[in-house]
């Protein structure tokens, strides 16, 4: 019996192959023959039906492809907001860079830059890839006045001087290098120190060697002394803004004689600075 | 499955509503850009649930209606959806499906052997023009819809040929009993 069944099945299952074959043998070529005709137009009027029915399903689908394709044209749109925003952002930097500009002008008007002194504007082209924010390059160098030991401002304050020049660029050690050591008094008490800085944080300058008889106190204003002796003088000027004292407790001023001290300039983000070139160095 | 003339007849509309189905609604709607193809997922499911004659006969006519309705040569459909059936039910009879995931994933595998078979008649019936790479993403994708409307297309079937499914378990067609026994 299941024999019989299998031998049935496999002897229908060759007939319609077969019939397939013949199928496409004799129609393969034709535009139509007579039973897709027929057939035909015994469907179309349900096709037609079913057409009419169902479009808004199909509307209705499409609409969720159509979406997924305006979901490629958003990312496309959001490409090229990207670049439109690279170019508003570079529109904001140069914004950015007029205010300091004007600031660095202010600085000049305001009588912070000693008499004497050429300002020289020159833009961070290089920073130190170390944690130590010890040095920065700039773009001016020589051919525009520069010297080694210039001082280097920026519209906040002080940022260091120049350690190393060439031609077109320079190299500046910035006030929070291990190396630097800047001569700078308290305003308005005019409490004498020497302003170091705090290895690793640019952020903390250490006002030392303080006279343990003088109080200072949190707030006060640091400047640069400018002093000069008979053989050797400082390599700032006078009175160039440094930073502000924000921490002096009694106990640190009296065992240590120093007090901390934040700089106005952001030593970690610099970009135009000023370099005071002639003085009344030489 | 247990033949009679009024299966033999929803037989006949389930595969006439399949080919105007397919012609009239999945042919023309578009999903990343692809058409889905639920003829060969409805024919595994005839395969599966009827045998693989059931399943050889119904794909066999399928491809023949969608060949006349589409005025293209007869017989390359045919042979095509005839074989997917016949496979369909053939593992039908040689194995039990265990899991719901089967037919889905049956449906799946089979659409693209379908679509690669229509490849294959397409070829030899002669294709000059170049073909593109895309054609691979179309059967995929093809494939992958095959397995989500494997699911609806199974559960309808089924429930449109309960009466002749000699499987079916006899204690979900029954009433509930209620507290009298009635």
């Amino acid at each position: 019996m299941y024999r019989k069944q299998v031998r049935r099945r496999r002897a229908v299952l060759a007939l319609l192959i077969v019939g397939s074959f013949i199928l496409l043998t004799a129609t393969y070529g034709q535009g139509s023959n007579g039973v897709q005709r027929g057939v035909s137009t015994i469907f179309s009027p349900l096709q037609d039906v079913a057409d009419r029915a169902l479009k808004p399903a199909r509307d209705l689908v499409n609409w969720f492809d159509e979406t997924f394709d305006a979901k490629g044209e958003n990312e496309r749109l959001h490409d090229e907001l990207q670049v439109a925003r690279k170019q508003a952002v570079g529109a904001k930097t140069a914004l950015a860079e007029n205010a300091q500009l004007r600031k660095l002008v202010g600085l000049d008007k305001s009588g912070a830059i000693p008499s004497g002194y050429e300002p020289v504007t020159g833009r961070v082209i290089a920073r130190s890839p170390t944690v130590w924010f010890a040095d920065v390059t700039i773009d001016v160098g020589s051919g525009e006045g520069v010297e080694v030991d210039d001082p280097v401002v920026n519209g906040d304050g002080l940022v260091g001087k120049v350690a190393a020049v060439t031609g077109g660029s320079a190299r500046v050690t910035l006030i929070a290098d291990h190396s630097s050591a800047v001569s700078a008094k308290i305003v308005p008490s005019g409490t004498q120190g020497v302003m170091k800085p705090s290895v690793g944080d640019p952020e903390d300058l250490i006002l030392d060697f303080l006279d343990s008889e003088k109080r200072v106190g949190k707030g006060q204003s640091v400047v640069t002394s400018g002093w000069r002796g008979e053989v050797v003088e400082s390599d700032y000027p006078p009175n160039l803004p440094i930073g502000e004292v924000v921490e002096a407790s009694l106990k640190q001023q009296e065992a240590q004689q120093q007090v901390h001290v934040r700089p106005y300039a952001d030593l970690r983000d610099l970009d135009l600075v000023q370099i005071l070139t002639g003085g009344s160095r030489g | 499955m247990i033949l009679t003339p009024n299966i033999l007849a929803r037989l006949v509309a389930i595969v006439i509503a399949g080919v105007v189905l397919q012609l009239s609604f999945f042919s023309q709607v578009a999903l990343f850009h692809v058409s889905p193809d639920v003829l060969p997922a409805l024919v595994v499911v005839l395969g599966l649930l009827g045998g693989s004659l059931t399943g050889a006969v119904c794909g066999f006519w399928v491809g023949f209606l969608l060949d006349c309705l589409l005025i293209a040569p007869l017989g390359g459909a045919s042979l095509v959806l005839l074989s997917a059936g016949y496979l369909a039910g053939a593992f039908r009879e040689r194995f039990e499906i265990h899991s719901a995931l089967v037919p889905p994933l049956l449906c799946m595998g089979l659409t693209l052997f379908a679509e690669l078979g229509f490849g294959a008649v397409e070829l030899m019936l002669g294709v000059d023009a170049p073909i593109s790479g895309l054609v691979v993403r179309d059967m995929l994708l093809k494939s992958i819809f095959a397995f989500f409307a494997g699911w609806a297309i199974y559960a309808g079937v089924r429930r449109a040929l309960r009466p002749a499914l000699v499987e079916e378990p006899m204690a979900r067609r029954g009433r509930r009993p209620t507290a009298l026994g009635a």
